[in-house]
């Protein structure tokens, strides 16, 4: 029978039951400052106390290696709903067709990092982001490349086959774009001797050249769409961009050949803007050719 | 890891505090000490709150400076005229079937001899055991011992609710708790009194400045105590008032020419009271000082001896009868008590290890609070007391630091 000495001794009939419940205000100098320096020493400890946990936290926070949240439920239900989101053409159908069946698998038997890494690894898409959301929803964002031309090639059979050229030269067969879609992109024409093969064979390396013609390109999508809708065919000689010759090239249903130079392409539409707005060139229903590669100076063939 | 345990007598003319340190071996050193004058006590009584917690507290304070550390609570000693003791008495029936002793069956017995309550306004200080008697043998420890029944005794110490609160409450305003409150001559005696000497049987008789205890002691087990409320403020009370002089003066002569032996009148001279034979100060007659502080100390051990009656035989007490406390220390004291009390009495020892600036007699409570309150004194078959923990302990243990 184990009991403390307190606890035997404090019976009804014992002094302890005459014991001050709390102590009441000191009497005396010495018992004031003994009872200031047990608030002193529990508010230090506290203090301590607080400044560690903060020390903690911050450290944590600063040199945490940050995977996400952790998830500490076990392998849960089976997903029954994959929220699918895209900012361009690609579509759930292409997802589900891309993934796969589920076969009733639970989020947690999804290994969201490497689905995102396969994501990204296809052409069309620029980032991806997976989400858990418990219980039983997969939500899928994807970021996919801006598509600027489209680029036609020969196979060996005769037959045709098209190329999506996305804003940093990337080419890739793009899918779920409509037909509509599709001929509203202004057509690339590229020396034979410009494209590579990949080293495993499938698809091209990037074209470099076009990360110089597509501003271009994005600001005539964006500020000049009446003129981005009638562009036919580009093309580019860019191999030395310091050389008088480099300029890009652009065939239209009213202008045959407009040639840009390879820089301050907002001034060379404005200039541009400005011709078909004569009189002289509304009247004409095809123009030969306008050179707005002179800085100020245009060149036109009526 | 060592423990810190402090000590605290408020005396009725100073107050002591005490902090010692008690080592992984149980070896006891003491850090700290400090005595402050008490001015608000009257024959071991508090009679002026504040001025009896400033000198506490005062004390307290200094002790834990010297001592370089604080305490969380103390031991407390008792005294006052209020306390009175009395035997108390139960017994158990030994419940194993084969007739063998178990703790419980100690237990029983301890609580039917406490289950006396004490009159209304009063309550128990100390409960005191006696020998445990297994079938009319005396036994130290009966648990696993064969027999039917157990007898077991406290010698128990109640005293008045308020004389005993006040104490308390000095005690809480420092923001300490009381371990225990201890008697002031069974503090004594553990100091002065060996277990050779209590076994032996002895009679302790510790005399203050305002109340004298006593402690009797036979076969090891304290048989009797009481307190008398006649101190050495009394004898200096009437060498103030035999001799017609101030009460300052009176102590003064009380200290330097006061004896508890009658002197003959060859013996006889005069002394001055204040000293220097300036205009005030005049002669008193030695003997008359010396016959003063003989009625004085003769009445008090006059009133021992007719309280403890049957109980003084000199077969009771082979350990002697020992004094102690600041009032032992007048001349011819012992010669005095031994005269009146019928047996050779002694001035107490303290025993060896133990400075000599803390071996006076004025100390023998305070340092036996400290001695009384680190031995055991659980039942036959109890486990040792828990440690007992202060505020920052609780906090701590709260926290989840520590035991």
């Amino acid at each position: 029978m184990k009991k403390s000495a307190k606890a035997k001794s404090t019976n009804v009939s014992g002094w302890r039951k005459l014991a001050p419940k709390s102590s009441k205000r000191p009497a005396t100098f010495p018992a004031f400052r003994k009872q200031a320096g047990i608030v002193g020493r529990i508010f230090l400890l506290i203090l301590v106390l607080g400044i560690s946990g903060l020390a903690f936290w911050w450290m944590d926070r600063t040199f945490r290696s940050d995977y996400g949240p952790l998830d500490l439920t076990g392998p849960g239900a089976p997903i029954n709903d994959v929220t699918f989101s895209s900012d361009g053409a690609l579509t759930f159908s292409w997802f589900a067709n891309w993934f796969g069946p589920l076969r009733g698998r639970s989020l947690m038997e999804i290994d969201i990092d490497r689905l995102r890494m396969d994501l990204e690894k296809e052409p069309q898409i620029e980032s991806a982001r997976i989400v858990r959301e418990f219980p039983s929803t997969l939500r899928i964002e994807l970021r996919e490349l801006n598509p600027l031309l489209v680029l036609r090639l020969r196979r060996s059979s005769g037959s045709f086959e098209d190329w999506i050229v996305g804003s940093q030269g990337t080419l890739y067969q793009g899918s779920c774009y409509s037909r509509a879609q599709l001929s509203l992109l202004p057509s690339l024409t590229v020396s034979p001797r410009t494209l590579k093969k990949m080293a495993d064979g499938e698809g091209f390396e990037d074209l470099k050249e076009i990360a110089v013609v597509s501003p271009l390109l994005e600001l005539a999508q964006r500020n000049y769409p009446s003129f981005y809708r009638d562009w036919k065919v580009v093309s580019y000689d860019l191999e030395n961009l310091d050389s008088p010759g480099a300029h890009i090239c652009v065939q239209s249903g009213k202008v045959k050949e407009i040639r840009f130079a390879p820089r301050d392409f907002a001034a060379q539409l404005q200039r541009l803007h400005y011709i078909l707005l004569e009189p002289e060139f509304r009247r004409k229903k095809v123009i030969e050719s306008i050179n707005l590669c002179h800085d100020h100076s245009v060149f036109a063939k009526l | 890891m060592s423990k810190i345990i402090g000590a605290v007598e408020i005396g009725t003319s100073q107050a002591k505090a005490l902090i010692g340190e008690v080592g992984e071996n149980g070896s006891l050193s003491i850090v700290g000490m400090a005595t402050r004058r008490n001015e608000g006590m009257r024959k071991g009584e508090i009679v002026d709150f504040r001025k009896a917690a400033s000198a506490v507290h005062s004390a307290l304070e200094e002790a834990e400076k010297m001592s370089g550390t604080t305490v969380d609570s103390v031991y407390l000693a008792q005294t006052g005229s209020h306390l009175r003791g009395h035997m108390l008495r139960g017994s158990s029936s030994v419940a194993s079937s084969d007739n063998r002793v178990t703790p419980d069956d100690v237990q029983r017995a301890s609580a039917e001899a406490k289950r006396r309550e004490p009159d209304e306004g009063r309550s128990y200080v100390h409960h005191v055991r006696t020998p445990i008697i297994l079938d009319d043998k005396v036994i130290e420890d009966p648990v696993g011992m064969l027999g039917k029944k157990i007898d077991l005794g406290y010698w128990s110490i109640d005293g008045n609710d308020q004389a005993i609160q006040s104490g308390l409450n000095v005690i809480s305003n420092y923001s300490l708790e009381v371990n225990d409150l201890i008697l002031s001559s069974i503090a004594s005696a553990t100091m002065v009194a060996g277990p050779d000497l209590r076994r032996a049987g002895a009679l302790v008789i510790d005399m203050g400045a305002g109340v004298t205890d006593f402690v009797l002691y036979r076969q090891g087990y304290v048989a009797y105590s009481g307190v008398i409320p006649v101190g050495g403020d009394h004898v200096t009370g009437d060498i103030s008032m035999g001799l017609r002089v101030l009460e300052p003066y009176a102590e003064k002569l009380k200290l330097e020419y006061g004896q508890a032996t009658p002197l003959s009148e060859e013996q006889a001279e005069d002394v001055w009271i204040i000293g220097n034979k300036t205009i005030g100060d005049r002669s008193v007659p030695r003997k008359a000082i010396a016959d003063v502080v003989h009625v004085r100390v003769a009445e008090l051990f006059e009133i021992i001896s007719k309280e403890l009656g049957p109980l003084l035989k000199p077969e009771n007490l082979q350990g002697g009868i020992l004094l102690t406390g600041g009032a032992s220390q007048l001349k011819g004291i012992e010669e005095v008590a031994s005269k009146i009390l019928g047996q050779p009495v002694r001035r107490a020892g303290f025993p060896t290890g133990i400075s000599p600036e803390l071996a006076q007699p004025e100390n023998s409570t305070v340092l036996g609070l400290l001695h009384y309150g680190l031995e055991d004194h659980s039942l036959p078959g109890e486990t040792a007391h828990d440690v007992e923990m202060g505020l920052l302990g609780k906090l701590g243990r709260f926290v989840g630091i520590g035991g």
